[in-house]
């Protein structure tokens, strides 16, 4: 397509724009208008689009706007928890993954080392809890003092997490 | 009586292009958004009306531009970005509501179904624009409109549409071109009618 711009037009559109067309305009102008096919493309479209935009201007229901305002609180507000809320659910998950492991490698350790904390237990069983510490062996304070260590790693992890989250 | 600037030259005296933060606090005072609205309302829906050929989807379509309008960080410049931003986001509405596979396409529509019904006039506009609006695609209807009804430039309507700048005065030439035969053999249909 070969594309022809015409040296008017930059005129015919300014005085279209600020309403001087026709009234406003040069004569020489108009009668331009009148011989070149794409001014009067342009002075037809332009004026037919202008009296839609007017009537249908016109004829506009507002809704309130704030209504709409505080639908938009809402909706901000909405966005923002979410957006708190996910980093801190990774954390739990991620907690929970941690604790999850430490579980299972205290199980499988156990179990490797012959179920020693099923004797434990029915020594626990008959004696009171009070002597809970004094009564259990090298290993099982080990065991509770390891146990605590992870599940602080973990507590510590979710925060770390939390606050990367929150800065990026 | 206030009177209504529907052309959007006058910036808001006490609204500065805050950057909306992540605390969910509001970017523009309800004060402030009320006289916006005020002023940009009739225009927008104008466009959204005429573009989409169906009020009822315009009215959404407004409602849900203003919201994401506010809930959006704004541009900086005043209330003229403030307004292209706004038809911006109405376009975006636009083109998600025709690419949804579900919704019916504009061209689908009859024609008896495009026309907007009020209890003002304006009926020759609607009786000639209409049809030849219903006839031209959706992005020139957008085109074509931001052009000639809101007076945009083809750089404001390029950052509106998300078009390449190159490419808007082309696109707005032919669908100029189609638009003016269309738009004589209306009025040679209503002319022989009458």
């Amino acid at each position: 397509m070969i594309f022809r711009g015409c040296s008017y037009e930059a005129d015919v559109t300014e005085a279209l724009k600020n309403g001087h067309w026709p009234e406003g305009c040069a004569p020489e102008l108009c009668s331009h208008a009148e011989t070149c096919v794409r001014c009067s493309d342009l002075v037809l479209v332009t004026q037919t689009f202008q009296r839609a935009r007017n009537e249908s201007i016109l004829a506009v229901r507002e809704a309130s706007p704030s209504l709409l305002w505080w639908r938009a609180q809402l909706r901000r507000r909405h966005t923002a928890t979410e957006r708190l809320a996910r980093p801190i659910t990774i954390a739990q998950i991620f907690a929970l993954f941690v604790n999850l492991t430490v579980g299972i490698v205290f199980l499988a350790w156990q179990y490797r080392h012959g179920l020693r904390w099923e004797t434990w237990w029915s020594d626990l069983a008959s004696t009171r809890v009070v002597h809970f510490f004094s009564l259990g062996s090298r290993d099982l304070s080990g065991i509770v003092l390891a146990t605590s260590a992870v599940g602080m790693v973990a507590v510590l992890s979710g925060i770390v997490l939390y606050l990367v989250y929150k800065k990026a | 009586m206030r009177k209504k600037d529907t052309n959007g030259e006058y910036a808001i005296p006490n609204v500065e292009a805050r950057v909306a933060s992540r605390s969910g606090e509001p970017s523009m005072t309800d004060d402030a958004f009320s006289g916006f609205y005020q002023r940009s309302a009739p225009a927008l829906h104008a466009y959204l009306t005429r573009v989409s050929g169906n009020r009822t989807l315009a009215d959404d379509l407004m409602q849900e531009s203003y919201l994401r309008f506010l809930c959006a960080t704004h541009p900086e410049g005043g209330e003229v970005n403030y307004r292209r931003y706004l038809f911006r986001i109405a376009t975006n509405l636009l083109r998600d509501h025709w690419r949804r596979p579900t919704s019916a396409r504009i061209d689908d529509v009859p024609e008896q179904f495009l026309a907007v019904h009020d209890a003002l006039g304006g009926v020759d506009s609607r009786a000639i624009l209409d049809p030849v609006m219903a006839r031209m695609r959706p992005r020139d209807r957008q085109l074509l409109w931001l052009a000639h009804a809101e007076g945009y430039s083809h750089r404001e309507i390029a950052e509106i549409t998300g078009l390449a700048a190159a490419s808007i005065r082309l696109l707005l030439f032919r669908a100029r071109r189609k638009i003016a035969r269309l738009l004589r053999e209306q009025h040679s249909i209503d002319r022989n009618r009458a």
